[in-house]
């Protein structure tokens, strides 16, 4: 801005053009960087960056046992720990062919959903700060609560339950039939609150308005900029892991997809998946099936390169490693949702006014922490480059 | 009560300082500061994210490459008397990130603890701790902001 040179004539002119804020401030709760091209308060240009908290987690696993890296896998992202950790062991489980018991798979996707909903209500909290409806937001984090219990009485804490291991879950983590029907009871009361919530949602003029026609994504654009999960579902885009995941393949509930392409129906998506995720719950407690948690009869051995998807809150996430002849991990990869979506939130901030791009960035649930993978520090400069400059001078697979 | 310690009682705000861990305390410390169930406000602690009103000063995580220089900044505009409150296990060991490394052996990213950089107070440890623990850390630090001359 400053540095721009003056031109003779300067009462004339607009200089400044360019509005960037971050890493701290009041409208980003997690650190990165936005920077906005505007032209009289219309964004023209939008650029995120995301290098800020880069702790170096692909390099720190590689050496360690496999039993052991699920302590780090799990701590790559606090909001969704369940996520890493199940993909992290279902790596090695789909590589060496270990056989998991049906029930643990039951639990798994039991805490997998219910984080989801704690992970979408965070979401409503976020938006809704944002929008500057407090109440919803504050009510939002009230119903969350229901679930941060569940996952404390299953998991034992309420954010890093760490239920899965390699071959099952944790012995501690086994639903007991007192905990099933306080799993069931508590998830009933929720809906009840929870249909309630959403209908004041969709009834309040004034939230609808802010949120609806803005920040528009067209399907061709978010198949162009690969968004995932719920930012492309609510573009039309069809696609979810889950049907193609055989830990899914016993459930009954429906994949939500809508047309719209704008803020309204990125909420509304996450509202309607979380109904759709109540119903898994449901289903996961009651057809619960007898048997052993957790199958401990393996061996770490060398693992060729092995890739696993998994559907998480945000979208399409990757893990993938290779074991040496020790059980030693070779070159982890994480892929997380939220770089696929930085794109497509950079493209549908373009067009609106500039008061709506926080909220539009917002609406595509950035996950900050996690998706910090790789940063390039320009040599003899000490700066580090922004992710435009490093997609421009190396390509996007470097 | 000095005449002081009792204005200073009715305007303490908190800012939440996030330098790089996972969210997982971070959103712990926002559902202590601000969510209905468990309410920071009840003692009188208020969640501001403008460093020259603030008095408490909440670090969670590691301190990222790119958050030293910031954190240093933050730290010298807010305004004496000042306590800073360490949450989780990141800002006061490192966690797993500083102690459980494989080939590389040492992470020369991150810059826990937190006592290496600025004076630190109080220390709430867990991974992450509960909002319960985070209200009782906010509150332990609140008797030198009062106290102060």
């Amino acid at each position: 801005m400053s540095d721009q040179p003056k031109p003779a004539n300067a009462e004339n002119v607009v200089v400044e053009k360019e509005l960037s804020f971050g890493p701290v401030h009041p409208a980003l709760i997690e650190p990165y960087r936005i920077r906005l091209f505007v032209n009289d308060e219309i964004v023209e240009d939008c650029e995120i960056n995301m290098n800020m908290v880069y702790r170096g987690v692909e390099k720190l696993l590689e050496g360690l046992p496999v039993e052991r890296a699920l302590l780090i896998t799990e701590k790559v992202c606090g909001i969704c720990s369940n996520v890493h950790a199940w993909n992290s062991v279902r790596v090695i489980e789909e590589g060496l062919k270990i056989d998991v018991p049906e029930r643990a798979n039951y639990i798994r996707t039991l805490t997998h959903e219910v984080q989801r909903i704690t992970s979408h209500l965070i979401f409503f909290g976020h938006a809704f700060e944002v929008v500057g409806h407090e109440t919803f937001a504050m009510r939002s984090f009230l119903l969350r609560e229901t679930f941060m219990d569940i996952l404390a009485y299953v998991g034992g804490n309420r954010v890093m339950p760490s239920v899965p291991i390699i071959g099952g879950i944790r012995p501690r983590a086994d639903l007991t039939e007192g905990l099933k029907r306080a799993i069931l009871e508590r998830v009933d009361e929720f809906e009840k609150k929870y249909t309630e919530y959403v209908n004041r949602i969709v009834a309040d003029p004034l939230v609808m308005s802010r949120l609806t026609g803005v920040g528009l994504l067209s399907k061709a654009d978010a198949i162009k900029y690969h968004a995932t999960g719920p930012t492309g579902r609510a573009s039309g885009w069809d696609f979810d892991l889950r049907r193609d995941m055989k830990e899914y393949k016993s459930f009954d509930y429906n994949i939500i997809v809508l047309q719209d392409c704008d803020n309204k129906a990125r909420v509304v998506q996450r509202a309607l998946e979380i109904v759709e995720s109540l119903k898994i719950i449901r289903q996961a407690v009651k057809n619960l099936p007898e048997g052993p948690v957790v199958n401990r009869s393996w061996i770490a051995g060398r693992m060729d390169f092995y890739t696993a998807l998994l559907e998480s809150y945000r979208g399409e996430l990757m893990h993938s490693y290779a074991l040496d002849g020790q059980g030693m991990i070779r070159s982890y990869k994480i892929r997380t949702p939220t770089p696929a979506n930085l794109a497509a939130m950079e493209k549908a901030c373009v067009g609106d006014h500039v008061t709506d791009a926080i909220l539009t960035i917002a609406s595509c649930d950035p996950c900050l922490a996690c998706c910090t993978r790789a940063e390039v520090v320009e040599s003899g400069r000490g700066r580090v480059m922004s992710d435009t400059e490093i997609i421009r001078k190396y390509g996007w697979r470097r | 009560m000095t005449l002081k310690a009792t204005a200073r009682r009715n305007a303490i705000h908190a800012m939440l300082f996030y330098s790089g861990g996972c969210n997982g305390c971070d959103i712990e410390a926002v559902n202590a500061l601000l969510s209905p169930r468990y309410d920071v406000e009840q003692y009188k602690v208020l969640w501001t994210w403008n460093p020259r009103e603030a008095d408490v000063l909440v670090v969670s995580g590691i301190i990222a490459w790119q958050m030293l220089e910031p954190l240093k900044k933050f730290y010298a505009i807010i305004p004496e008397p000042k306590a800073v409150v360490a949450i989780g296990s990141c800002p006061i060991n490192g966690n797993v990130y500083k102690n459980m490394v494989g080939d590389i052996g040492v992470n020369e990213e991150i810059f826990a603890p937190l006592e290496s950089i600025i004076p630190v107070d109080v220390k709430v440890p867990g991974c992450p701790p509960r909002p319960e623990d985070i209200i009782a850390g906010v509150v332990k630090a609140l008797p030198k902001i009062l106290e102060a001359p």
